[in-house]
């Protein structure tokens, strides 16, 4: 053994005890981080050691070597539980700062609401759509052809004063405000060859006071099916189905003889009342039926007005009220709420529509 | 029509209750629409005699009125002017549930005995009011002489009065024997025709009636009858025509409303004597004809009106009303009553020209069976001589010449399992159809029915109004539920309505709610939202194509809108009373007039507004003030992520117009197609419409829109393999450079593989020359196949900074 490395010897001696001894006042990431750096670090003490290795006889550097490696682990082995319980204290302290009333009301996102009509729209869209009804759209003005001719509504007929309606000024020829989407039946009917199956949601008007259960504009639903054995049980069948996605499995519907100059049989349709099953309360006005719309085997006249055989096409057609509709569902009690853009009222729905 | 529950089973027996039936009318096509129990609360009310009137010792205005009423005698104290010995009166003893006649809503009060100045009354003599019968309370309700003392009055007085819809195509069940003949079907009960008196044994007296208008009446029946005396009509009539909402005049006119009420044949009666030259003349309006109606007003008459006149003037507008100056007034003696059939259209039009609706006219214009004149007027004229004793029939005539025949319907009889989906037995279609007089004959093996259609049913002509018949008899209970069965129709869907409703989720998740408002305009709004070229916000409309309505339903409102911004407005004032935010859209059609005779266009629109603070109240926002107002930018955002989604390209470009602010308003074009305008309304406008805030709007064509939009039908939509690179460019340009310009030439210049790219800084001053700015975007490339290289991007930048320096002469800062 030389000199030299019996002094780097004492100087490991002398190293790992005052990094033990300094480890142990380590109270912080900052003073660890020091200590690091001083002792095992890249630029530390033990590297230097190690550089100075040079400077030994031949002879002693492996064992010199050997003994600098090993402070450098016995003091990286003392650092780590050192580092471990800082760390965690600083993640504590941390986790303690960041602590927040989780009372209290978070960062909202806006989101809007459908309009009711809208949504319910969608949603028979849907509804028939498994039924295997196309949606199909038409014209808010119409021509009195369509509105009621072809609808075997013939001017100078009394069963035209049913529809009041709201006039185009236009000199040269009778344009309306559609009274209902049954124009579309014909419309369709021009423009494509059974079998037919399709509904048509869309606007509707009639010159028509205001009051809580009344409006001049409102939204209508019409249905149409024809083909070679369409049957009033379908038209059952189809009503049926409809009742019971909106209003429940349970739902049955009620037909009942009334007039409508484009279909014989003519029928309306009620729905038994899902609040009390039927049994009578203050919604179905203790009738235990929701009256829903107007229905029933499509007019022969209609059919040969379009250049249909009725000989050899029947079918079934039927209207409904949006409004009406959503009333029932959602307990709306004043129609003229669906036109008011009251946000109030609007933004109920959010709960119901997207 | 009002139908009393009791004067019906003159004709037909019912055996369930009001109510049943009803139900069942209803269900086989005559809905009751309203069913009024008449005396439900009229217990411990009794017909009363009037045994004896005295005056109240203490008080001048009273009475005490001994009444009896079988086992109950008491005396009553009572105030009212028209009590008299020997009257029959509603007696109402102790405990009997009344009307409160001095309180101002419906409220029953329960009859309690009681000193009045000193005098115990022990009852109460009822008023109309009290009773619930009228609104009458100046004196008690006297009953007829023939009223039974001490019966209940519920079973003297009390009805069910049902009221029915009738139909357009029910006009023969348009009256009480009408009504009867249905109930006799649907209840399989016999129908009892009320009498008659025989006209066949007077002479006819063919110079009485001149039918000059044979095309529009098809029938005249005139009755001469002397010996009348005009006098009040007896109880039992007054009572019925009350109950049945018509108002009792003289026994002669009530006898006409009556066997109208009957029936369903209108009736006239004229005094005879005011018929000039004794004749009846049926013929059209000439020029310079008038008349004075009932109504006491001068009508003007024209060649389309079918008058009834004399040898020298107008006596009635046919089927509509009679004239003043042949009334049957108290003096009356000797009458002429008309039983006719005129027009359906005629009459119609008559009274739609003249806006005069009778019950004569109601009934006429839905086609009336003419072979009911006759059978009206003979029971009319019974009905007179029974009223009138001395009355005698001294001249009639009946011109009718072309007879109404009967139908036949002949069909196959499995037309009925055809249109219902199920079968219906023979014999229940025989029964059914017997029970509607309609003398059926079946033949099942060579599948015929045939039906003989009586002449009131005018409604049935076709083998589906039989089938019709049927069902509604037999009821649609039993129907099954099947579905549509065979090829199902190919399926397409509607593209507009598609983008329709991606426009509206998109919105939606937007924060935007979803209104709806009337499709008319006012005239001010019309001018206010107009430029000189167009009503449309979008520019696509132009001035000269509104349409207007005839008869809106708001008279201030004759406009259909070419644009759906104005009639959002005043609902957005309504709302910022309670809201501090409004942020509201609606996708609708407006319209565009094409020409005279010509449907307008109607595309469909998207109107955008918004008002109110850009957040809700919130803790997050109270630091930043929190109420920063919403503005251009926030509509504008929504139609960039709108347009973005679309892959609609739209450019924006500053515009003029007049309802909107001269420095925020911009015009949306895509490819040289108008689509839209966005900007925010001149503060002058917005206050108009109640609103002091900022007011931001936006209307867009959908329908340009759609045809704008790239077909996402053949697009691949790639999951990408390879990080984008993200690069920096400050673009120094002039103040007045537009940023949608400089975007175009960066986008321009970036090339193809630009997946992403947003200007996200503007920035003025510092270091900058004076009148200059500069853009910063961060621009994303992307290559979908490979990973982008630093040199392709130094390309890139190169590429770009040519462009600018080129056509802008921008600089890129580093």
């Amino acid at each position: 053994m030389t000199d030299g490395s019996h002094g780097l010897s004492a100087r490991i001696n002398e190293v790992r005890e005052q990094a033990i001894e300094e480890l142990k006042s380590v109270s912080d990431g900052e003073t660890l981080r020091d200590w690091e750096r001083k002792w095992i670090g890249p630029k530390g003490e033990i590297t230097s050691m190690l550089r100075s290795l040079g400077s030994l006889a031949k002879e002693d550097r492996p064992a010199a070597g050997r003994d600098a490696q090993a402070l450098r682990s016995k003091l990286e082995a003392a650092f780590t539980p050192v580092q471990e319980l800082i760390e965690r204290q600083q993640m504590e302290r941390r986790l303690a700062e960041e602590s927040i009333d989780v009372t209290l009301p978070g960062r909202r996102p806006d989101i809007g609401a459908a309009h009711p009509i809208s949504a319910m729209i969608d949603e028979l869209i849907e509804i028939f759509a498994h039924l295997g009804f196309q949606a199909v759209f038409g014209p808010e003005v119409e021509t009195g052809r369509y509105n009621f001719d072809l609808l075997n509504i013939p001017a100078d007929h009394p069963a035209r004063d049913v529809w009041d309606t709201i006039i185009i000024d236009d000199p040269a020829a009778e344009i309306v405000m559609r009274t209902h989407t049954s124009p579309m039946q014909a419309r369709t009917m021009e423009r494509l060859d059974p079998p037919i199956r399709v509904i048509v949601p869309g606007r509707s008007y009639r010159y028509e006071a205001q009051d809580a259960s009344h409006e001049w504009m409102f939204t209508q639903l019409e249905g149409l099916a024809v083909d070679t054995n369409i049957t009033m049980t379908d038209l059952k069948g189809v009503l049926q189905e409809l009742a019971r996605q909106l209003f429940g499995p349970e739902r049955r519907v009620r037909l009942r003889c009334d007039f409508f100059p484009f279909v014989e049989p003519g029928v309306d349709f009620a729905v038994d009342c899902a609040i009390c099953n039927g049994k009578g309360c203050r919604v179905c006005k203790h009738s235990g039926w929701l009256e829903m719309g107007g229905a029933g085997m499509v007019h022969p006249n209609v059919l040969r007005g379009v250049g249909y055989d009725p000989e050899k096409y029947t079918g079934f057609a039927f209207g409904l009220g949006f409004e009406r509709l959503v009333m029932m569902k959602y307990g709306v009690d004043d129609i003229r709420a669906f036109n008011g853009n009251d946000l109030r009222f609007l933004k109920k729905f959010a709960t119901v529509t997207i | 029509m009002k139908v009393s529950f009791r004067w019906l089973q003159d004709y037909v027996d019912i055996d369930v209750s009001p109510d049943v039936f009803a139900e069942r009318m209803t269900m086989a096509g005559l809905e009751a629409e309203k069913i009024e129990h008449i005396g439900d609360s009229w217990d411990n009310v009794f017909v009363g005699l009037v045994r004896g009137v005295s005056q109240h010792p203490d008080a001048d205005r009273l009475v005490l009125a001994d009444i009896e009423a079988g086992e109950h005698q008491l005396t009553v104290v009572t105030g009212a002017p028209n009590i008299a010995e020997g009257q029959k009166v509603a007696l109402a003893l102790a405990g009997a549930r009344l009307i409160d006649a001095y309180a101002d809503e419906l409220k029953y009060k329960t009859l309690k005995p009681g000193k009045i100045r000193g005098v115990m009354s022990e009852g109460m003599a009822c008023s109309e009011k009290e009773l619930g019968l009228s609104e009458e309370h100046e004196g008690i309700m006297i009953l007829e002489p023939d009223a039974p003392v001490g019966v209940p009055l519920k079973d003297h007085l009390g009805d069910t009065v049902i009221e029915f819809e009738i139909t357009p195509n029910l006009v023969h069940a348009f009256s009480m024997v009408g009504i009867a003949r249905e109930a006799s079907a649907v209840l399989d009960s016999d129908l009892r025709l009320p009498a008659v008196a025989d006209l066949s044994n007077h002479a006819s007296d063919d110079e009485l009636v001149m039918n000059d208008a044979p095309g529009l009446c098809r029938r005249y029946i005139g009755v001469v009858i002397e010996g009348i005396t005009v006098e009040p009509s007896p109880s039992w009539l007054t009572a019925r025509l009350t109950r049945a909402g018509v108002r009792p005049i003289n026994n002669l006119v009530d006898i006409t409303n009556y066997v109208m009420l009957e029936t369903g044949q209108p009736l006239h009666a004229f005094d005879r004597n005011l018929i000039e030259t004794g004749r009846i003349v049926v013929r059209r309006g000439r020029v310079g004809d008038q008349i004075e109606t009932l109504d006491h007003r001068i009508r003007d008459v024209d060649e389309s009106t079918l008058l009834i006149a004399d040898g020298q003037k107008t006596v009635a507008l046919a089927g509509i009303m009679g004239g003043v100056d042949s009334e049957v007034v108290d003096s009356t003696t000797s009458i002429l009553l008309e039983s006719a059939h005129f027009d359906m259209v005629n009459v119609r039009h008559t009274s739609r020209r003249l806006k005069l609706r009778t019950d004569a006219s109601t009934r006429f214009e839905r086609g009336i069976d003419p072979e009911l004149a006759r059978s009206a007027a003979q029971r009319a004229v019974r009905l007179i001589l029974d009223l009138c004793p001395d009355a005698r029939v001294v001249a009639w005539n009946d011109t009718y010449p072309a007879p109404v025949e009967q139908r036949t319907v002949a069909m196959p009889f499995s037309r009925i399992e055809r249109v219902l989906g199920i079968p219906v037995e023979a014999d229940t279609v025989l029964d059914v159809l017997t029970r509607l007089e309609m003398q059926p004959t079946i033949d099942e093996e060579n599948d015929s029915l045939t039906v003989h259609v009586p002449t009131w049913r005018s409604d049935i002509s076709i083998p589906e109004d039989v089938v019709e018949e049927v069902a509604r008899i037999v009821g649609y209970t039993e129907l099954p539920a099947t579905l549509p069965t065979g090829t199902t129709p190919v399926v397409e869907r509607d593209p507009l309505f598609l983008l329709e409703r991606f426009i509206r989720r998109t919105l939606v998740s937007a924060g935007l709610y979803e209104g709806r408002s009337y499709a008319t305009l006012s005239d001010a709004d019309v001018d206010q939202w107009s430029t000189t070229t167009s009503i449309s916000l979008t520019g696509e409309i132009p001035s000269s194509n509104l349409v207007r309505l005839r008869n809106p339903v708001n008279s201030e409102r004759p406009i259909l809108r070419p644009a759906i911004v104005p009639s959002l407005l005043d609902d957005i004032a309504t709302n910022l009373k309670h809201q501090t935010q409004v942020k509201l859209f609606e996708v609708a059609h407006v319209y565009s007039g094409t020409g005279e005779g010509e449907l307008p266009d109607e595309p469909s629109h998207l109107a955008i507004v918004m008002a109110g603070h850009r957040h809700e109240l919130s803790r997050f926002e109270a630091g930043s003030g929190g109420h920063d107002e919403l503005d251009f930018w926030d509509v504008k955002g929504v139609l960039d992520t709108l347009f973005d989604r679309l892959r609609v390209p739209a450019t924006y470009k500053p515009v003029e117009h007049p309802a909107l602010h001269p420095g925020r308003t911009s015009q949306i074009t895509c490819a040289g197609q108008a689509l839209g305008i966005v900007g925010e309304a001149h503060p002058r406008i917005a206050t108009g419409y109640g609103i002091e805030q900022r007011l931001s709007v936006a209307e867009i064509d959908v329908t340009v829109l759609m045809a704008l939009r790239p077909d996402l039908d053949g697009m691949q939509i790639t999951a990408d393999q390879y990080l984008p690179a993200e690069q920096d460019f400050s673009i120094v340009v002039d103040n007045d450079a537009e940023a949608g310009r400089v975007e175009e030439i960066l986008r321009r210049g970036a090339g193809p593989l630009v997946t992403d790219l947003v200007l996200f800084d503007v920035y003025q001053g510092g270091n900058l020359e004076p009148g200059k700015k500069s853009l910063t975007f961060r621009v994303t490339f992307t290559a979908p196949d490979r990973a982008l290289t630093d040199k392709e991007l130094a390309k890139n930048r190169t590429r770009i900074e040519r462009a600018l320096s080129n056509e802008l002469g921008a600089s890129l800062r580093s």
